[in-house]
């Protein structure tokens, strides 16, 4: 699963360590998550997605997904 | 309490434990130890609910359960492969006091060995029905 959350966080000017304060988990899974060793549980992207004032597909987003879109955009 | 704090005071309950553990062989009295073992993992627990960082997350605690799950069929495997060996050579030898006692320690461990999986067993299920199955 993909994920903007280092984009995001860019916008906000935060670091990892404060987004990870702000979220309540440790800084090396924010760490994980934005080089997609890890995928969240739903209650972590909710929480993640709430805290962005954005929507969980927003934020996160499923690989199989994407293909479409790309092949929509080759017709 | 920091972090780094907690680590310190859990090295300085290790020092006092080993402390005990010494105190008891000396003093030949199982006893002291097995209480400070206990009092020194509540204390830990406890201690570690004081900590301001987040220590456990989602992922630490994924991270927590497939360790626990690996190392535990590891040690199974390896433990029953030792007792296994036990207890043919064991039985494979001479019956002598000697022999037979080995053999007994061998099977007992294959006993507990049986007993952690009797223990997976009754544990999956409480966890099954607790996450949702009816």
């Amino acid at each position: 699963m993909n994920n903007r959350i280092k984009v995001f966080r860019a916008i906000n000017n935060l670091t990892q360590e404060d987004l990870a304060r702000e979220i309540g988990v440790t800084r090396q899974t924010i760490l994980a998550l934005e080089n997609r060793q890890y995928d969240p549980s739903l209650l972590l992207a909710a929480r993640i997605a709430r805290y962005f004032g954005k929507r969980i597909d927003e934020i996160f987003i499923i690989e199989d997904e994407e293909e479409p879109d790309t092949r929509r955009n080759k017709k | 309490m920091k972090k780094n704090s907690f680590y310190l005071l859990v090295a300085a309950v290790a020092f006092i434990e080993v402390g005990i553990f010494w105190w008891s062989v000396e003093s030949a009295s199982p006893l002291p130890s097995l209480v400070a073992v206990l009092f020194g993992i509540a204390f830990v627990y406890v201690a570690r609910m004081y900590i301001d960082e987040v220590v456990i997350d989602e992922r630490a605690e994924k991270i927590i359960g497939i360790t626990s799950l690996r190392t535990l069929q590891i040690t199974w495997i390896g433990l029953f492969l030792f007792a296994l060996w036990v207890v043919i050579e064991a039985l494979n030898e001479e019956l002598n006091n000697y022999n037979r006692r080995v053999g007994i320690v061998g099977f007992r461990l294959m006993a507990i060995l049986c007993g952690i999986i009797l223990l997976y067993v009754i544990l999956s299920l409480y966890y099954d029905r607790k996450f949702g199955a009816s």
